[in-house]
């Protein structure tokens, strides 16, 4: 067992008997807290193991290259770049509207996209782990969250010469980007755990996912604006992607996002984890035979 | 103090086959009210059946039987990888399974970064791993090499590596499986001699294998497994002498599906 997971856990549980402190298996199912205790918690404070797996994850795939994680920051500086020339025209806004928007919401959904794909894989790809170290199944959801949060913090530069041409000026209420910022990856967690845990055990779940990603960029507000189509503005509010990067993109933008907004995000948060803790109490035991 | 202690243990591995794991078949299972029950019941391989075991300190375990009669789940059980599916398990003290060398080894980090990451993975902090380096050092003898990615390395650099870094740790309770044997026979000395002070310093030790002249060399006591069942616990030279006297066969329970390990 990892020393410094057991020694985290006697003092967690100190209030229960010997007995539960024990790293034992026992056939019964465990009570729902000590599993949550055991599966969750512990892999939240065992950071250092899920931070140095994203990060290798992350020099893995760009070993040997000379840019590095920036060659995503490169193409999708070039993508937006392109995309806000010809749909800014397209759809009669002007370019220093349209980019600094585009540019703030991109980015965002690149985190939220890139994360929720890899979810599907997430206990796959750790499968020889799995099944040779009992670690808690949080530290492989933060592993693909913490990557992907990597990946996010490179492509946040393209955002600032693009505030900076387009003189977007920082206000107070710009400041609220990290309270969006924490409760997107607050959502991504609890999604990362539940898509995880569905697509081990039913494989179809990841073409489902990649269709529904696809779908999804069209049908949330990040290459259109809303203000464009005012119909649409039913589509976005329906549309949980949609106030999530809203909550971060308009902070971006100098404003704050509409109250919605944080509704939607607070409760997806609460009903999530909620179903996320369910789901892996249920599973836990499982989840290695699944792998 | 470090115990196993399993009372009753059964562990049954779900097979999914590609449909079954699938969604449609579980979505149209439950549509087609008559088929509800057999979409649920998959195939299961019982790969340990109702075994009783007490292992203490000082004791040295050779775990014996066929290939499939549940070596590997028996280990994965004690690293609480797996939980029973009936019976207990209670495991008391720090295990360090040794099951797959090549644990956490990422061909284009060096061989310092594998290190690194591995004795992460092993729970050390940063000091336990720096301390460890010197130690892998000399034992791999790969000298300026651990600063290169690993995949310019040799089968049998690599094999010293992997061996150096999968006994970096201080286990109470170790768990090999079938990791020796490996490498050149120089190396193989070297190998046993390093893994034998590490068993030194463990409580208990449980080697699953297929050398019997390996195993007596290293333990004292034996389990035999057949067909997922225990057969025979007690001193080496006992349990090795009913295997050779009943011709290893064990059980031979036609009627029960033959228990595969999961290795995959």
């Amino acid at each position: 067992m990892l020393s410094n997971l057991s020694e985290v856990r006697p003092s967690r549980l100190a209030s229960l008997p010997p007995k539960a402190i024990a790293p034992s298996v026992a056939a019964p199912r465990s009570p729902a807290a000590a599993v949550l205790s055991q599966e969750l918690i512990a892999g939240f404070q065992a950071w250092p193991v899920w931070m140095v797996m994203g990060w290798d994850d992350i020099r893995q795939r760009y070993r040997r290259s000379v840019l590095g994680p920036f060659w995503i920051t490169m193409s999708m500086g070039v993508f937006i770049l392109v995309l806000s020339i010809i749909y800014s025209r397209l759809f009669h806004t002007r370019l220093e509207v349209y980019m600094p928007f585009l540019t703030a919401g991109y980015i965002v959904w690149g985190f939220i996209s890139a994360s929720t794909n890899e979810a599907c894989n997430v206990f796959q790809e750790s499968g020889r782990i799995i099944k040779q170290i009992k670690l808690p199944y949080s530290v492989y959801v933060m592993r693909v969250v913490c990557r992907n949060f990597i990946v996010f913090l490179h492509t946040i530069v393209i955002y600032v010469p693009v505030a900076i041409y387009f003189k977007v000026v920082p206000t107070p209420m710009s400041l609220l980007a990290v309270a969006g910022l924490l409760l997107v990856v607050v959502n991504q967690i609890w999604l990362t755990i539940v898509i995880g845990i569905f697509s081990t055990r039913y494989r179809d779940i990841t073409p489902i996912v990649a269709t529904a990603i696809q779908l999804l960029i069209f049908a949330t507000p990040i290459m259109w604006m809303v203000g464009s189509a005012r119909s649409l503005q039913l589509v976005a509010d329906f549309n949980p992607a949609y106030h999530l990067i809203e909550l971060v993109r308009a902070p971006f933008l100098g404003m704050a996002p509409q109250p919605l907004s944080w509704i939607v995000g607070i409760g997806m948060a609460i009903i999530g984890w909620g179903l996320a803790a369910a789901l892996l109490v249920r599973t836990a035991r499982r989840i290695v035979y699944w792998v | 103090m470090a115990a196993i202690i399993l009372r009753n243990l059964s562990v049954h591995i779900p097979i999914f086959d590609v449909g079954r794991a699938s969604l449609r078949k579980a979505l149209l299972g439950r549509a087609i009210g008559g088929r509800l029950a057999e979409s649920k019941s998959h195939v299961v391989v019982k790969a340990l059946r109702d075994i009783d075991l007490e292992i203490h300190d000082g004791d040295r375990i050779a775990l014996v039987g066929d290939n499939g009669s549940g070596k590997s789940t028996l280990l994965r059980v004690i690293a609480n990888v797996y939980p029973p599916t009936s019976g207990t398990a209670t495991i008391l003290g720090r295990v360090s399974p040794m099951f797959d060398a090549t644990l956490g080894i990422s061909m284009d980090a060096t061989g310092l970064e594998n290190i690194q990451i591995a004795g992460t993975i092993w729970g050390m902090t940063r000091a336990q791993i720096k301390a460890s380096i010197g130690d892998i050092v000399d034992f791999t003898e790969l000298g300026d090499y651990l600063k290169f990615p690993i995949r310019t390395y040799s089968n049998g650099m690599m094999m010293r590596l992997a061996f150096a870094i999968a006994t970096m740790r201080e286990p109470e309770i170790l768990a090999i499986d079938e990791v020796i044997g490996v490498g050149d026979e120089g190396f193989f000395e070297k190998a046993f001699a390093r893994l034998s002070r590490l068993i030194e310093r463990s409580q208990i030790l449980i080697v699953a294998a297929h050398q019997d002249d390996i195993l007596r060399r290293m333990c004292n006591k034996a389990v035999w497994l057949s067909h997922g069942k225990l057969v025979a616990y007690g001193e080496i030279e006992d349990v090795f002498a009913a295997r050779a006297s009943d011709g290893g066969r064990g059980y031979a329970d036609e009627d029960a599906p033959r228990p595969v390990e999961a290795r995959a």
